[in-house]
């Protein structure tokens, strides 16, 4: 029952979330001829600076359908939204819906690692199903443009994404261990998250690094998972999922 | 005498440099039906909370069923013992009825499906409802409903009928009088309304600014406390009582008066040698008992 509760605190995160991705990822291949036609003038913009380089890395990585869709989807859409929705799901805490919430799950015969562990662990499952559901709309509808896109591929972009994101989730899960509130989890961490993968990129910021493990771009290039990035994310995320239990069994409600 | 159900010894908890309970002590025994009372801030809620783990004391200890509050282990057995109705009545507000009771029924294999049929009856409550939609009396009901099917050996209520009119709350006292009779449950709750705490309780514990200052059965209490009064010829004298009870003692012009918690005859008796003119001995309710124990002054 508790996984129940869980859910229900959580559900319409996901859901909505789930809808606009699915949106999204279908946007995004059936926009293929459009941009692609597009995309033959943009490789001739001579613009100066960090921009100029933005654009024509762009439109190099966009000149095949595959390029378009890490581009397009893994390095932004996908990638921007769900560490989003990871930040969301992550932040409340034990606290829920609210704090009387929290107050009746406390008066259960349950300890809090159990409460906090099963809040972690259903947010989780439902960001793992973000991060897959609707990148399998890209495969699925790729023979509607004429194209091709590998499972393989969806599942390893898919999996970089959600153990390299997660890492949002566990400070957004650790920040409402420490705060009463709901907001200021969500504001720090996705201020933190959008410093890494929008603000980071376009100022070709070293940090940025966040967005080339969630991304998979060494996969993308050279067919190598990022196996040392994904490993350091899962660890600390590990590590700041097990403080924010600790604190949860610590402090006062 | 009945085993201490709960034993707090010298609780102190602070708050940012606010203590709210100052070496607070008190027993429930079991079996009764204890009343909490105490002013706004005197820390009630806060010693609930630490009874039920959700709270940990600064110092000093306090046990239920014998266990360790503060101990996390402890703390799950405990529960799984007792129950609590907040002042708020927290619950969760996405559920509907029926799911909450499906809920919170998964924790308890003692859970009574007759009493949750009569509740369910008894307070009006529609399975289908959303929590978040209940009125404050259904809303009441369900958290007691929660509470009594449990089959929990003890009850811990806060402010039980808060908000309530009188015909909830008289409804909410006397499903609570019933499952006391019936199950031999102890309860301990909290409190501003004196007059339901003398309708239904047996024990009564006051606390003023984080201390204990009465724990006794009220019977003990309406017996035994009295305020006696000595009028006298010309301005009161300032007597030092030796007798034991003597509480309180202000003087008014011509008139001394003793407010006492036990041996008022020896207290009259002791009075007599200082030549008043008259001395009247009247009991005092608990209410008074209240505000005296609390520093209010009628």
């Amino acid at each position: 029952m508790l996984w129940y509760k869980a859910w229900l605190e959580t559900r319409w995160r996901f859901l909505i979330g789930l809808a606009v991705l699915m949106v999204f990822a279908c946007g995004a291949v059936l926009d293929y001829p459009a941009i692609a036609r597009l995309n033959a003038s943009v490789s001739a913009i001579d613009a100066p600076g960090n921009l100029g380089r933005l654009i024509r890395e762009a439109a190099a990585a966009q000149r095949t359908y595959r390029g378009f869709i890490w581009f397009q989807w893994y390095r932004q859409n996908l990638v921007q939204t769900w560490t989003i929705l990871a930040v969301l799901l992550g932040s409340g805490g034990l606290m829920g819906a609210s704090p009387g919430s929290a107050l009746f799950a406390l008066s259960m015969p349950v300890s809090r690692t159990r409460l906090a562990g099963v809040r972690a662990a259903t947010a989780l499952m439902e960001l793992l199903a973000l991060a897959v559901i609707p990148s399998l709309m890209i495969p699925l509808l790729s023979p509607a443009v004429g194209e091709h896109y590998g499972l393989g591929e969806t599942a390893v972009h898919s999996m970089s994404l959600f153990l390299g994101g997660s890492l949002f989730f566990s400070l957004a899960f650790l920040l409402s261990a420490v705060f009463d509130d709901f907001w200021r989890p969500m504001l720090i961490t996705c201020a933190i998250a959008l410093s890494q993968t929008v603000v980071g990129a376009l100022a070709g910021l070293p940090f940025s690094e966040m967005l080339r493990v969630m991304s998979a771009e060494s996969y993308f290039r050279a067919g190598q998972i990022p196996w040392v990035g994904l490993g350091l994310a899962v660890t600390t995320g590990l590590l700041m999922l097990s403080a924010g239990v600790a604190i949860v069994e610590r402090r006062d409600f | 005498m009945p085993e201490a159900i709960i034993k707090a010894t010298n609780l102190r908890k602070t708050y940012g440099g606010v203590e709210a309970l100052r070496g607070l002590s008190l027993e429930v025994h079991a079996g009764s039906l204890c009343g909490f009372l105490g002013r706004n801030g005197a820390g009630k809620t806060t010693t609930l909370k630490i009874l039920l783990g959700m709270m940990r004391p600064t110092s000093g200890e306090a046990r239920v069923f014998g266990r360790h509050v503060s101990d996390p282990v402890a703390s799950v057995e405990i529960r799984r013992d007792a129950a609590f109705v907040g002042e708020d009545k927290p619950l969760f507000e996405d559920m509907t009825v029926r799911d909450v009771i499906r809920f919170t029924a998964a924790f308890y294999p003692r859970w009574r499906q007759d009493l949750e049929q009569h509740y369910v009856a008894t307070f009006a409550l529609s399975p289908a409802m959303k929590v978040k939609t209940l009125s404050r009396g259904m809303r009441t009901g369900l958290a007691l409903l929660l509470a009594l099917c449990r089959n929990a050996r003890l009850l811990i209520l806060d402010e039980p009928t808060s908000g309530l009119d009188p015909a909830m709350s008289e409804q909410v006292l006397q499903a609570l009088v019933r499952h006391v009779a019936s199950a031999g449950t102890t309860v301990f709750f909290s409190s501003h309304q004196i007059a339901e705490v003398e309708q239904v309780a047996d024990r009564v514990v006051i606390i003023d600014r984080g201390r204990t200052t009465i724990t006794a059965a009220l019977d003990d209490l309406r017996a035994q406390y009295r305020r006696i009064h000595f009028v006298f010829d010309d301005d009161a004298p300032a007597p030092v009582f030796r007798a034991k009870g003597v509480e309180r003692m202000y003087r008014d012009g011509r008139v001394l008066t003793v407010l006492a918690s036990a041996g008022a005859e020896g207290i009259v008796e002791e009075g007599r040698t200082l030549r008043p003119v008259s001395v009247d001995v009247v009991p005092v309710s608990l209410k008074e008992i209240f505000l005296e124990s609390s520093g209010v002054e009628g």
